[in-house]
C-alpha cells in the first residue's frame, strides 16, 4: 500500500547532496515550509536550491537526510501529481511537440481529462498558443506552460523553481496574486528564486540557503529591514549639502564619495539642495535595507 | 498511483505528438527497398559478368528470392534506433522530469516503453515488408524468374515483424543504458554497420549468437552473401531460439539499466 500525506507540509530534514563529482551541493540542510503560506526560497545561483527541491520531488537521491512532503517521501505517495505540483525549469520540453499535446501527455499518465488540459491553459493564458510547437515558444511561454502542468491535478502542493524567470511584469504580477490565493485557500506553496526582490511582494516565509547550508529560515518580517530605502547623493560639495540637510538627517559618507541619506525622500533631498544652491550630480534611490540584508546573508556583493 | 494502461496510452501520446516515428519508416522503408533493386540487377545476368559470381540462374532458385525479400532486414536498424531514441528522447529534452514526476517507479515506464515499442517495430516491419516485396516484384518483373509466391512473402514477413518488434525493444533498453542520445545512436549504428558485421564475417559461429545472427535467423534468411559475394546457406541459430536469444539481449540491457542509469539522479 502506498502512503498517504496527512499533511501538505514539506520538511528537509538534515539533507545532505554529494554528486558524483564530489560536489557537495547541499549540506546539512533542515527547514519546514507550511501549509497556508507562501514561502520564499533564496540563494544565489548555485547554492543548492534546485538540488533540494530534486530530492523534494524524488528525482535526486540523498545522500543523507531525507525531503519528505506530509511526511512522506515523494515516491511514496500513492499518487504524486496529486498531492504535489512542480515546475522546474523552462526546458523540459520535446520542441516539436504542442504546449497542449505536452499537457496532455502528462494528462494521460496522471489520468486527467483532456477538458482540464484546456482548463489551465486558459488558466495560464496560453489558449492562444496552444497547438503551437514549444520551440516557437518565449521563455515567458515555456515558464507558463510549466506552470500549466504543475497546476493539471490541482495539486495542494506547488513546488515552483525561479517561476518568475522569463515572466514580464504583467505576469509576474498575476504570478503574485495567484500563488497569494492558493495559500490563502490552505496551500502550501514553495517557490525559489536568487532574488530576493522578485519575491519580496508574494512570500510571506523566506528559507535562505547559502553554499548549501541554511543562512535563515522564518517569516520574512524577521528579516529585518522596514522597506524604506535610502536616497544616495553625489555632489561636489558635500559639506554644504550635509549642512543643508540639517544636523537631524541621518547621513553616511561612502568611502567612493556618495552620500547616504536615510529616513528621507528623494523629493526632500532635491528640495533642500536646490534651495542651499548646491550641485547635485546624483540622486538616487539606494537599496533597501530588506535587500541589503539579504545579500549580506547571502554573500553577495552589496 | 500509475496503472499500466495510463503509462502505455502516455506513451502513445509521447509517439503520436511527434514525427520521429513517421521519419524513421520512411527511411528504413526507402534503404530497404532500394537494396532489393541491385540484388536482383547483379542476379539477372544483364551486368556482364556479375551473376557469375552469384551463381547461374538465381532468379529461378525459390531461396534466392527470399533472400532478396530479406532485405527488410535492413529496417531492423531502424527499429533499434527507434526505441534508442524513445528512451533517450527522454534525456535528450529532458521531459524525463515530467515522466517520472508522473511515475517515480522508473522501472514501470522503461517496462511500458519496451512494450509499446515493441508494437512499433512490428508495425515498421510491416510497411517495411510491404515495400520491399512490392519493390521485388517490380524489379522482377522483366526478367525470368520463379513466381514470387505469398508464402515467400509471408515467411519474411513473420521473421520481420517478430525481430524489429524486438529490436525495437532492445533499442529501448540500451537507450536506458546509456541515456546519450547522439552516443546511443552511434554506438548502434557503429555495432550494427560495421563492428558485428565484421564479427559475423570472420567468426560466424560467434556472429550467430550476436543480435545481428539472431535476426536473421528469426526472418529465416536461408542464404546470404559471404565475403566473395558468392550465396550459401546462413549458418544460423533455430527461429525459436534466436528470438529467445533476442529477448535475453533485451532484458539483459533493460536489467542492468534499472539497477545503474535509471536510478541515477535526473539534474
Amino acid at each position: 500500500m502506498p502512503a498517504t500525506a496527512q499533511t501538505t507540509e514539506l520538511r528537509v530534514e538534515s539533507l545532505t547532496k554529494v554528486f558524483r563529482k564530489g560536489l557537495k551541493a547541499v549540506d546539512d540542510l533542515s527547514f519546514d515550509v507550511r501549509p497556508g503560506r507562501v514561502t520564499g526560497f533564496l540563494g544565489p545561483n548555485g547554492s543548492g536550491k534546485t538540488t533540494t527541491l530534486r530530492c523534494l520531488l524524488g528525482l535526486v537521491s540523498p545522500t543523507s537526510g531525507q525531503a519528505l512532503v506530509g511526511g512522506v517521501s515523494y515516491r511514496a505517495l500513492g499518487n504524486p501529481t496529486g498531492v504535489v505540483g512542480a515546475s522546474l525549469e523552462a526546458s523540459g520540453f520535446h520542441p516539436g511537440r504542442s504546449g497542449r499535446n505536452h499537457l496532455r501527455v502528462i494528462a494521460r499518465s496522471t489520468g486527467i481529462s483532456d477538458a482540464r488540459v484546456d482548463e489551465v491553459l486558459n488558466l495560464v493564458g496560453l489558449t492562444p498558443a496552444a497547438r503551437r510547437r514549444v520551440v516557437e515558444y518565449s521563455l515567458g511561454m515555456r515558464q507558463r506552460l510549466a506552470l500549466a502542468a504543475a497546476l493539471l491535478a490541482d495539486p495542494a502542493v506547488l513546488i515552483l523553481d525561479e517561476p518568475t524567470n522569463g515572466l514580464d511584469p504583467e505576469g509576474i504580477a498575476w504570478l503574485r496574486a495567484f500563488l497569494r490565493e492558493r495559500a490563502r485557500q490552505g496551500g502550501t506553496v514553495l517557490i525559489s528564486s536568487h532574488l530576493l526582490s522578485e519575491v519580496q511582494q508574494t512570500v510571506d516565509d523566506v528559507v535562505i540557503i547559502r553554499k548549501g547550508t541554511l543562512v535563515h529560515a522564518g517569516p520574512l518580517a524577521d528579516l529585518g529591514g522596514d522597506g524604506a530605502a535610502p536616497v544616495v547623493v553625489r555632489t561636489p560639495e558635500p559639506d554644504r549639502l550635509v549642512a543643508a540637510l540639517g544636523p537631524d538627517a541621518q547621513v553616511t559618507r561612502r568611502p567612493d564619495g556618495a552620500i547616504v541619506v536615510t529616513g528621507s525622500s528623494p523629493a526632500q533631498v532635491g528640495h533642500l539642495a536646490f534651495d542651499a544652491g548646491c550641485e547635485l550630480h546624483e540622486l538616487s534611490t539606494g537599496m533597501r535595507d530588506l535587500e541589503r540584508v539579504f545579500l549580506e546573508l547571502t554573500g553577495e556583493q552589496t | 498511483m500509475t496503472g499500466w494502461g495510463a503509462l502505455l496510452g502516455a506513451e502513445w501520446r509521447k509517439v503520436t505528438t511527434t514525427k520521429m516515428v513517421w521519419v524513421l519508416t520512411l527511411v528504413a522503408v526507402a534503404l530497404s527497398t532500394v537494396n532489393v533493386v541491385p540484388t536482383v540487377l547483379l542476379a539477372s545476368g544483364t551486368i556482364p559478368g556479375a551473376a557469375e559470381s552469384i551463381g547461374e540462374g538465381q532468379l529461378q532458385n525459390p531461396e534466392f528470392i527470399t533472400t532478396v525479400l530479406s532485405q527488410a532486414g535492413t529496417g531492423a536498424l531502424f527499429a533499434l534506433i527507434l526505441g534508442v531514441i524513445a528512451m533517450t528522447g527522454e534525456y535528450r529534452h529532458m521531459t524525463i522530469t515530467a515522466t517520472f514526476l508522473a511515475e517515480p517507479r522508473r522501472g514501470r515506464v522503461v517496462a511500458a516503453k519496451m512494450a509499446l515499442y515493441a508494437v512499433l517495430g512490428a508495425a515498421m516491419a510491416v510497411v517495411v515488408v510491404a515495400g520491399v516485396a512490392v519493390a521485388t516484384y517490380a524489379t522482377l518483373l522483366p526478367f525470368d524468374h520463379t513466381p514470387l509466391t505469398p508464402a515467400m512473402v509471408g515467411r519474411v514477413f513473420v521473421g520481420a515483424v517478430i525481430g524489429m518488434a524486438l529490436y525495437a525493444v532492445l533499442g529501448v533498453s540500451i537507450g536506458a543504458l546509456i541515456r546519450s542520445q547522439v552516443t546511443a545512436i552511434i554506438a548502434v549504428v557503429v555495432w550494427v554497420l560495421l563492428l558485428e558485421a565484421i564479427v559475423s564475417a570472420l567468426l560466424p559461429a560467434v556472429g550467430k549468437w550476436l543480435p545481428g545472427g539472431a535476426l536473421n535467423a528469426a526472418m529465416d534468411v536461408g542464404m546470404r552473401a559471404d565475403m566473395t559475394g558468392s550465396f550459401s546457406r546462413a549458418d544460423v541459430l533455430p527461429g525459436w531460439a534466436a528470438i529467445g536469444l533476442l529477448l535475453v539481449y533485451a532484458v539483459v540491457f533493460a536489467a542492468i539499466a534499472s539497477r545503474t542509469t535509471i536510478r541515477r539522479d535526473i539534474t
